[in-house]
């Protein structure tokens, strides 16, 4: 046994908690029309991104293997048209939503872990040096503005798709950090923080056991708010060029149609879609994230409820 | 209260802040450009382009427009000739070599004078090259062997002394003459106070001369009144900067530009609607290409060695469907290394010779050869069991490079050999190129019109830090090379060089896949233009010489000018009208409901 | 406002510079490849050419001393040349800089000014069908990528229906009065790409502290003394309200450039972003240094000017 009893029994009562605590939680969600609807979409997107390589097969948009007609308007064979390439339209955006999924959750993962690090460790020893020099650090890179940060990073790793992950995650860690730095700070003074401290408990151990779960759902509400804005900034990579030009996103369909001259020939149907899906899932992880930062903030309850 | 009070006053203050910074530079341009009106309207051919023209400065230049500038401006001693761009008499009537090829005696036009009226003599064209040579612009000195001196007999007569023989003068030399008299003061100045020197106005000796410049949107060029040759119909020549496709088409739909430069093939269905728009195709100048790594600096995949495999995967790229998927309408297949433009070099090789499109072929090619397909669909190399798998970094400064890169890999796909596309910036590419670290890769080609620059990217002392793209190194070829830049006569050259381009297409160092066209276009209703340099497909405007655009003239007749999109003076005065009544109706209000707030 | 308060903030911006110019020094000695042998592919430039090209942009110094060099240079205003124009880069950037803060300017502005007052009056009414549809059409502006909407907004206003002008900063064909008219037409459209991008931040943002006021003891107070709703809401709500906004449009400024890349390049504006979107292109590395570092100091003055100024407004900033 890693730990003493009275702990565990303490943890177990913490669980119990935290239960019912989701459940109130998941009454409030399911009670607000906006996030239900968020978190449908959401549904409808993820299911889309896991079966796409059975809905579409891999030589529909393959350019050497593409049969269609070149920058075909939408018709019954091809519902949204073709590129240049002659690819169905619709095949790339149901492709494209893997991608441009898994980019923006990618990288969310990767700012939180590290974002959320640097957060608590700097909220931990609140006020100390550790917490200045991290304070600081989360200062400046909230200060440097972040698409030009990206596009030097992008320049010096090179377009894949790891690098755009990387560079996205570098550039939206520092959120994150202030705010779990600031719960962190408050978690801090708690009573039964201060005793594990009494009991003997290491920095490392209160900081997984005690601060961790107690700031985990700020974490969790800004995680989902941080998708969304990571798959907006891949999208701004890809219409800069900087995306990874051979796998298929949302953001690489416009950049593509923007270079290929959808808007001066009036090629709609190749900018439209990709577009309406951005829209649509950052709407969605925006109203479920909105929803998430109501649930952990009951003073917010009430205030959204306009829609 | 008390903050909301301070609030308004500092809308107020930020308001009237933004007013006047809009207005000053506003009415600063209204003042610049309200020259008094000229007695008679001059004639302004307008050209929108949409590659940079950032630094009028001969010595910084590097983008298609920029290149055009020094051809609009200055001369070359022998130029580009209208029928092949072999050499032509330009400032020179001509130029006589001596029996070993050592010295060049070039005659020069008596008479000719700079735009501000100095005397442009053989000392300007001994300075010039001097110049260039001694302060490393090594785009205009690489025609002059190490150690080549000029003297000036008089002042009408340049000689050439080459330790080696040269053919320098008839290539012809790309190097502009520019004026002593101008560039004699930075003598003593660094390169960087050189291409960061203010030029305009131009001092120039061709038809134009630049007479003002706004980095980053327009040039404007006036007639040099001192011009040597036939005076151009045109007063002045406006290039004005579209950095974007779509906005340069629409300039061209609407009259405000008469000819547009630099256009890409992606706007060509929406040109080709327009029955008043004239499309010129230009025949290629550049190259893509997939070129194999032999090794030379950093190991390669060994396969590629096999000519076998490399001539399996020329057979199986379809370049006919690349060009109508990646350059729909604005390119050709491609063949030979030396490009289209070059007339008079470029090989066509005899349909016997060439290696047609043929997947099936490729196949049996590559089985007869021993790569057998393994179980997951890959041909595995029967001497290490190594799959055929290539790593193929595709470089991004290369127009449509990210088309071509997929298109090549499912083409390969087709015949077990599986190809990683790795997208790079141009910059890596040049790393990747210099370790080796790649087995095939995609970039680009494109040189002057001689082929003698080319050509020796393919010898085997380009390898190491050299430009040869992945280390080929082939003792015929390397012969071969030597003994065209000692063959003076053009048609036993030509008969070396086109042997040459024969060898690289037998053994398939590099796939040459495309050579994509340059597009231009104009309004033939405001503008006709005849020639085209080189004829009858080349260029209209003065990429190589200037002789395409001086055949441009205004039809006969009235040309119509058509009204620019959007809001005139009247309807933007109005609106501004309309919003500042809004904005004080709203203050007025807001004051009147503080006072009811004072009172209660 | 106490003296110390404000010497902080001057100190940390100060040394938030520092940080950005090292950062900038770095980053940018660990790019790839070499700007200048990319001549060579198209420029007949030969191999040994190049050694000497490196020496005349001090590339072949060690990195300490290129190191020094730099800081010197950069401190005295001197942004060295363009590796691609030869042009000064500080005088390069300069003269982009007009076209940005006319386009930023006047997008940001419209955008704060609309987000403001949708913000207050939805607020004000919560619930009704005003704020709920401005709300959704927020979210969904919020959601929508700026280029994109640019895009559609030429394809539509530009392209089909022929209203403006597909880019650029004026079509170069006119004078005087004429001039600025032209150059208006040409702001348009990105004009409102830009406030369209932004206004549902401003929106969101005002609204939300409009509801949080709104509740706030001071305001009961305001209505205990028996003043018109009108009165309450433009005498106590709104001047309070205001202070995140006023944050949030003095940060907008800051960020200036960011918000100009995309859109000036998809519009082809001439400024700071489309100097950006081609030294990418060209791998500028100088002009994409003298970018970064102007875009990182815009930020800290912004940020600078926020600090001090609520300040200035909030009081209670004085104990902290």
């Amino acid at each position: 046994m890693a730990f003493p009893s009275p702990v565990r029994s303490a943890r177990s009562m913490a669980w119990r908690r935290r239960r019912t605590a989701f459940a109130d939680a998941w009454s409030v969600f399911r009670h607000n029309k906006q996030a239900l609807a968020g978190a449908i979409i959401l549904l409808v997107a993820v299911v889309i991104a896991l079966l796409s390589p059975l809905l579409v097969p891999p030589d529909a948009i393959d350019p050497a293997s593409a049969t269609g007609p070149t920058f075909a308007p939408p018709s019954l064979a091809y519902p949204l048209g073709t590129d240049n390439f002659g690819r169905s339209v619709l095949a790339l955006v149901v492709v494209g939503t893997r991608v441009s999924l898994l980019v923006g959750i990618a990288a969310t993962v990767g700012a939180i872990l590290f974002g959320a690090t640097i957060g608590i460790v700097a909220g931990y020893y609140g006020g100390g040096p550790i917490d200045r020099f991290l304070s600081t650090l989360i200062d400046w890179f909230l200060v440097i503005p972040w698409l030009v940060l990206a596009i030097v990073l992008a320049a010096i790793l090179g377009p894949t798709l790891l690098n755009v992950i990387v560079v996205i995650a570098v550039t939206s860690w520092a959120m994150a950090a202030r705010i779990v730095r600031s719960q962190a700070l408050s978690v801090r003074e708690q009573p039964y923080v201060e005793r594990a401290r009494a009991l003997g408990a290491s920095d490392a151990a209160i900081m997984v056991h005690h601060i961790l779960p107690n700031v985990f759902p700020v974490i969790f509400a800004q995680a989902v708010l941080t998708v969304a804005i990571a798959i907006l900034s891949e999208t701004t990579l890809s219409i800069l060029g900087l995306g990874d030009p051979s796998s298929i996103s949302w953001g690489h369909i416009i950049e593509d149609a923007f270079n290929g001259g959808a808007m001066v020939n009036g090629y709609w149907w190749w900018l439209l879609p990709p577009g309406i899906c951005i829209v649509l899932v950052t709407l969605a992880f925006t109203m479920c994230g909105y929803a998430f930062e109501e649930i952990l903030d009951p003073r917010l309850r009430g205030l959204e409820k306009t829609g | 209260m008390r903050s909301g009070g301070r609030l308004r006053a500092s809308a107020g203050a930020l308001l009237v802040v933004a007013f006047v910074a809009a207005s000053v530079p506003g009415a600063a341009h209204a003042a610049d450009s309200a020259s008094p009106a000229a007695s008679a309207a001059p004639k302004v051919l307008r050209i929108g382009t949409t590659t940079a023209i950032d630094n009028p400065n001969i010595w910084a230049v590097n983008s298609t427009t920029e290149w055009e500038a020094l051809n609009l401006q200055y001369d070359m001693v022998m130029k580009f000739g209208d029928t092949d761009l072999n050499a032509a008499p330009s400032l020179a009537t001509g130029c006589d070599h001596s029996a070993d090829f050592r010295t060049w005696t070039c005659t020069l036009r008596s008479g000719v004078k700079w735009s501000d009226g100095q005397p442009l003599t053989s000392k300007d064209v001994a300075f010039s090259y001097k110049f260039a040579i001694d302060k490393g612009f090594s785009l205009f000195s690489g025609y002059f062997p190490d150690g080549t001196t000029f003297s000036t007999p008089n002042d009408t007569t340049l000689v050439w002394k080459s330790p080696t023989p040269t053919n320098g003068p008839m290539v012809p030399a790309w190097a502009y003459v520019v004026p002593e008299h101008v560039w004699s003061k930075y003598l003593g100045a660094s390169s960087k106070q050189i291409t960061s020197a203010d030029v305009v106005p131009v001092v120039s000796s061709g038809p134009y001369q630049m007479t003002s410049a706004t980095p980053g949107q327009n040039w404007t060029f006036t007639r040099n009144p001192n011009y040597w040759g036939t005076a151009p119909a045109y007063d002045k020549i406006v290039y004005q900067l579209y950095t974007n496709q779509d906005a340069l088409v629409q300039a061209l739909k609407n009259g405000q530009v008469d000819i547009a430069d630099a256009l890409d093939g992606s706007v060509l269905p929406a040109l080709q609607k327009l029955s008043n728009v004239t499309v010129n195709k230009v025949v290629s100048d550049w190259w893509v290409n997939l070129a194999f790594n032999f090794g030379g600096r950093g190991p390669g995949l060994p396969a590629l060695q096999n000519l076998d495999v490399r001539k399996a995967i020329e057979m199986a790229i379809d370049k006919q469907q690349i060009v109508d998927k990646v350059y729909p309408g604005a390119a050709a297949p491609g063949q030979t290394i030396v490009r289209p433009l070059s007339k008079f070099w470029h090989l066509t090789v005899p349909t016997d010779k060439a290696i047609p499109y043929d997947p099936a072929a490729a196949n049996a090619l590559l089985d007869t050869a021993g790569y057998r397909l393994g179980p997951d669909g890959v041909r595995v190399d029967p001497k290490s069991g190594q799959p055929l798998v290539i790593r193929m970094p595709v470089s991004d400064d290369t127009a449509g490079s990210d088309g071509v890169g997929q298109l090549v890999a499912g083409f390969l796909k087709k015949i077990g050999i599986t190809v990683k596309v790795q997208p790079v910036t141009a910059g890596k590419m040049y790393d990747l190129q210099q370790s080796g670290d790649f087995d095939a890769y995609i970039w680009y080609w494109s040189g002057d019109p001689d082929p003698n620059y080319q050509l020796s990217v393919f010898t085997s002392d380009q390898c190491g830090e050299g430009l040869s793209d992945g280390c080929w190194k082939n003792a015929q070829y390397d012969t071969l090379f030597a003994q065209q830049q000692t063959t003076f006569d053009q048609t036993a050259r030509k008969a070396i060089v086109d042997q040459m381009q024969q060898l690289v297409y037998d053994q398939v160092p590099v796939v040459v896949i495309a050579y994509p066209n340059a597009i231009e276009a104009y309004r033939n209703d405001h503008v006709t233009i005849a020639d085209r340099v080189p004829q009858p497909d080349g260029y209209i405007l003065p990429q190589y010489s200037v002789d395409a655009l001086l055949s441009a003239h205004p039809p006969a007749g009235d040309v119509a000018v058509d009204s620019s999109p959007g809001l005139s003076v009247w309807a933007w005065l109005l609106a501004g009208l309309v919003i500042l009544g809004l904005v004080v109706f709203f203050v007025i209000r807001g004051r009147r409901s503080e006072d009811d707030l004072d009172r209660a | 406002m106490r003296l110390r308060y404000v010497a902080r903030k001057v100190g940390w911006s100060l040394l938030t510079l520092l940080f950005v110019l090292s950062a900038n020094f770095f980053l940018f000695r660990i790019l790839p490849g070499d700007p200048l042998a990319l001549l060579a592919r198209s420029q007949r430039l030969a191999p040994s050419a190049l050694a000497k090209q490196r020496a005349i942009f001090g590339l072949d110094q060690p990195l300490p001393s290129q190191f020094v060099t730099y800081l010197h240079e950069t401190l005295t205003g001197n942004l060295g040349v363009s590796i691609i124009s030869g042009q000064d880069v500080a005088s390069l950037v300069a003269s982009r800089i007009w076209p940005t803060v006319l386009l930023v300017g006047i997008g940001t502005g419209l955008a704060a000014v609309i987000g403001v007052l949708v913000g207050i009056r939805g607020g004000w009414n919560r619930g009704s069908g005003f704020d709920r549809g401005t709300l959704y059409g927020s979210l969904v502006l919020y959601s929508a990528p700026e280029a994109w909407l640019g895009m559609l907004l030429l394809i539509a206003f530009a392209g089909t229906l022929g209203w403006f002008p597909a880019g650029g900063y004026s079509s170069g064909t006119t004078t005087g009065l004429g001039q600025v008219a032209d150059v208006a037409n040409h702001l348009v459209l990105p004009v409102v790409t830009l406030a369209l991008g932004y206004v549902g931040q401003f929106v969101i943002v005002m609204r939300s502290s409009m509801l949080e006021v709104k509740e706030a003891p001071y305001v009961e107070v305001a209505r205990a003394k028996g003043l018109s709703e009108r009165a309450v809401r433009r005498g106590h709500v709104v001047p309070n309200a205001f202070l995140p906004s006023f944050t949030l449009i003095v940060l907008s400024v800051g960020f200036i450039l960011g918000g100009a890349i995309v859109i000036e390049t998809v519009f082809s504006w001439p400024g700071l972003g489309l100097l950006t979107y081609q030294a990418i292109q060209d791998q500028d590395y100088p002009v994409l240094e003298a970018v970064f570092l102007l875009s990182s100091a815009a930020v800290v003055l912004a940020n600078l000017v926020a600090d001090l100024a609520y300040g200035y407004l909030d009081p209670r900033i004085d104990e902290v």
